[in-house]
């Protein structure tokens, strides 16, 4: 399935710099990082301070596009003082959360299966394929007359939509593991078991973890689906009212909310990257040889 | 393992191949119809609830009632279709566009980044809303929630594309001192031809999605519609009827992707590889015989 | 350094002693299909301590006849023996090294070196003390901690080279191990590979497509030829140990060499 290559591939930083530059010491590093971040900052300061004056001149349509402090106000209301959006973040989170955890379970699960019987693999590869090509969002009708309007159907539709990544990556992270390193553990006897934890799985665990990236993406994306279908709850259907109201800038900052939120999921993904493909890095290469070392003993 | 299967010759194996394919299929449709009428009595037979699943007689049925009789799902279909397109020829411009911008240029990669970041995190569907208020109930906002949702792939995998060139084959372009653009067209794009089509791939699905939840929002026509609408007044069999028409189409769309990725790529197919080798050596003598 | 040696070299359990036949096999075939007969009667002997190369062009067998000692495929037709009971089956006093390193990223030299000791059990001590030993012995102290990344292409052969020492096996079987680094380094860890094959007086049995490399580390070449994979001729090697470099321009060396082009046909 071709959607392999595209799947592993989405999901590495975006922006890859073929540097072509000589190498320079850490006093320069931190100086360049500082004098880049100097100048996103400002960049950022001009494009919202231009578009600040446009509406100072009137220039900006309320229903359009409504001037940065209209939206820093109600972005202010909305957390701070009318507080209406916390329990509304925290149910989309609920429900993305939940159907995250469910998703990669079930996910896991028959990757696992179909890795231990091949016969159970052949069989459901034609209804993954259908599955995998059918938007899961076109379900959402169904399931929300399924399990109602309550939250089970948000964390229901969210698992819909991102139980597959998990399946596929963990399914081709633990077939295609190194065809010599495989031959390598049969010379020295390995069983199963050994087999199983000692290669295989160490082997497929970036892709893996790139499946839960996906995964998470995916979760919060069917719960706000869902949400827009029926809900009184959640990001998704604040999103829709203020739109709806045409209160733009609350819309806009609704919105802007929901951008933090998907943050804060990419950097929890991150973290987890970072904590447990400590291989890939040199800086976690070098932490944990010197973990390793002093934990050694004999 | 390995080494008995490389070794094998495939000529002994032709034959045996094809017979054993016919089995596997048979194989597949021999479940897949125990499936149904497992399926079938179940609901008959009252112990699945038809509000939940209905029976696959039903669906049948009204597959035939939607196709045939009425032919109203024609029009949902080209009107989705449209949508789906539409979104997916933008969002492939827009992605597209900004990745070679990003790929030509250090520092324009640089400042979009953070931008991207942040685009990337953000499921881009809850702006359907917002694009509807601003945009209306009509075609366009259904376009551009399908351009928005769909263009991080292309761009992805364009950029990857481009900038992923061979060192190598980078510095011999430039031995020959040719120029940004000689190698972007000669080197960069053709490289990057595969993965743009996965990217293209992507695209399709999460077009063809976003149109799709755009209807829900709001509309009166398209597979989104159809589907809502038939949930709502409880018609399952319409629902389950309308949601394999979605199937159906998806994969068409797929495999169209598919053949066009397969024809496009020519390089990496030995039949397409022999035609072109043919096309071009007549093209090459003919332009002699004509200076 | 002989403390630490002799401590590794006592954990090799003795299986037979110096000059006793340990590999036999008669006839042995090795046929993948009915027209890809991979190995055809190989008939020889191999006695205990020596160094034989398996040399010849792609497509010899000499791969397929390490993996049939391995126990990594069965045999067709044929008898094979090693310590005097039929290969079946993957085994403990034959260990195998490959032309790529095979480490696990995620584990530190010395927990690549420790793979086998927990495949067949408990890690002990005594364990970890030889997995240290060993690669020390293989020149890379100080490096116990580090991952396969952060190695180079030789460094890694030499801790995959002390995980088959960590084995315990007697018999080891190597398939072009060095065959994909640089001459300089291949040469360097050629020379090593004796140095500590004299000192545990190991079984060997190394492949390699290179003549010279064939016929300066072994006792005995296997000279193989392709289209079936047979056993052409089996040539002695009269030199003394350790050997040196110098002894690849002497007359003597180029004669064997040219006897392995003959046998060759030529087309190497």
């Amino acid at each position: 399935m071709t959607s392999i290559t595209s799947i592993t591939t989405s999901t590495t930083s975006t922006t890859s710099t073929t540097s072509t530059e000589p190498a320079i010491g850490p006093a320069e590093l931190a100086d360049k990082g500082f004098k880049r971040l100097a100048m996103h900052v400002l960049i950022f300061v001009i494009i919202i301070g231009a578009w600040e004056l446009a509406g100072v001149f009137n220039q900006l349509n309320d229903l359009l596009l409504p001037a940065p402090s209209k939206i820093i106000v109600k972005f202010i209301d909305l957390w701070f003082i009318s507080q209406r959006i916390w329990w509304h973040f925290f149910v989309t989170m609920y429900e993305a959360t939940a159907g995250f955890f469910i998703g990669v379970g079930i996910g896991m699960s028959l990757a696992i299966s179909a890795v231990v019987s091949p016969v159970f693999r052949r069989y459901i590869s034609p209804y993954a394929i259908a599955f995998n090509v059918t938007p899961g969002i076109a379900v959402t009708p169904l399931i929300i007359a399924w399990f109602g309007f309550g939250w089970s159907s948000k964390i229901a539709q969210a698992t819909l939509v991102c139980f597959f990544a998990p399946f596929i990556n963990t399914l081709t992270g633990l077939l295609y593991t190194d065809e010599d390193a495989t031959e390598l553990f049969r010379s020295m006897r390995a069983n199963k078991k050994q087999y199983f934890w000692k290669l295989q799985f160490p082997s497929a665990l970036p892709l893996i973890i790139a499946g839960f990236k996906i995964a998470l993406t995916g979760a919060l994306i069917g719960a706000v689906v869902a949400e827009f279908f029926s809900a009184s709850e959640g990001i998704g259907i604040l999103m829709q009212r203020t739109s709806f109201k045409l209160d733009i800038a609350g819309s806009i900052a609704t919105l802007i909310s929901m951008s933090l939120m998907g943050l804060l999921f990419f950097s929890l993904m991150e973290v987890l990257d970072y904590k447990v493909l400590y291989w890939k890095r040199d800086s976690r290469m070098q932490q944990i040889s010197k973990k390793r070392k002093a934990a050694w003993n004999m | 393992m390995s080494l008995l299967s490389s070794a094998d010759s495939s000529a002994a194996l032709e034959s045996d191949s094809q017979s054993q394919r016919a089995w596997i299929l048979t194989k597949h449709l021999l479940l897949f119809f125990v499936l149904m009428t497992l399926w079938e009595v179940g609901s008959r037979a009252g112990w699945i609830d038809p509000l939940l699943f209905p029976a696959p007689w039903g669906i049948v049925k009204q597959i035939g009632l939607m196709y045939y009789v009425n032919g109203n799902v024609y029009y949902h279909f080209y009107k989705t279709f449209i949508e789906a397109m539409a979104g997916l020829g933008l969002g492939v411009f827009i992605g597209v566009g900004l990745a070679t911008a990003a790929a030509l240029s250090l520092r324009f990669r640089e400042y979009i980044k953070p931008y991207i970041i942040v685009i990337e995190a953000t499921p881009r569907i809850a702006v359907g809303p917002l694009f509807i208020a601003w945009l209306g109930f009509g075609l366009s906002s259904k376009v551009a929630l399908a351009a928005l949702v769909c263009f991080f792939g292309p761009f992805v995998n364009t950029l990857t594309g481009l900038l992923n060139v061979d060192d190598e084959a980078e510095e011999m372009f430039r031995s020959m001192r040719s120029t940004k653009w000689q190698t972007f067209w000669g080197l960069r794009v053709p490289n990057s031809a595969t993965i743009l089509m996965a990217g293209m791939k992507l695209g399709v699905s999460s077009a063809f999605g976003g149109a799709l939840v755009a209807e829900f929002i709001s509309a009166n026509e398209g597979m989104g519609v159809l589907m809502s609408r038939y949930t709502y007044v409880l018609n399952m069999n319409g629902a389950f009827a309308t949601l394999l028409s979605i199937t159906f189409f998806a994969f068409l769309l797929f495999k169209v992707a598919d053949v066009i990725d397969y024809y496009l790529v020519f390089w990496r197919s030995d039949k397409l590889m022999q035609a072109k080798s043919k096309k071009r050596k007549d093209a090459f003598f003919k332009s002699l015989a004509a200076a | 350094m002989a403390a630490v040696a002799q401590a590794v070299a006592s954990s090799n359990k003795p299986q037979a002693s110096f000059g006793d036949v340990v590999i036999q096999a008669n006839n042995l075939t090795k046929a993948f299909s009915e027209t890809v007969v991979a190995l055809e009667n190989a008939s020889f002997t191999v006695k205990k301590g020596s160094f034989v190369s398996l040399v010849g062009p792609s497509g010899c067998g000499k791969s397929t006849l390490l993996r049939l000692v391995a126990g990594l495929i069965p045999k067709t037709s044929g008898s094979l023996t090693v310590h005097g009971k039929e290969v079946t089956e993957p085994r403990g006093d034959t260990g195998m090294m490959f032309q790529r390193p095979i480490l696990l990223e995620w584990r530190t030299s010395v927990e690549n070196v420790l793979l086998p000791s927990e495949l067949t059990g408990r890690v002990t001590n005594e364990d970890k003390r030889r997995a240290m030993g060993f690669l020390d012995l293989v020149g890379l102290k100080d490096f116990e901690f580090t991952f396969p990344r952060q190695l180079s292409g030789g460094m890694q052969q030499r801790v995959a080279l002390a995980r088959l020492l960590q084995t315990g096996a007697d018999i080891l079987l190597l398939d072009e191990p060095f065959g994909a680094l640089d001459e300089f380094t291949r040469e360097r860890l050629n020379l090593e590979l004796l140095r500590i094959i004299a000192q545990f007086s190991s079984t060997t049995l190394f492949v390699t497509h290179n003549i010279a490399e064939a016929i300066f580390l072994a006792d005995q070449v296997h000279v193989m030829t392709p289209r079936p994979g047979r056993l052409a001729k089996i040539i002695d090697v009269p030199f003394t140990r350790p050997r040196e470099i110098s002894l690849q321009v002497t007359p003597e060396f180029n004669e064997l060499v040219a006897e392995v082009r003959e046998v060759l046909g030529g087309d190497h």
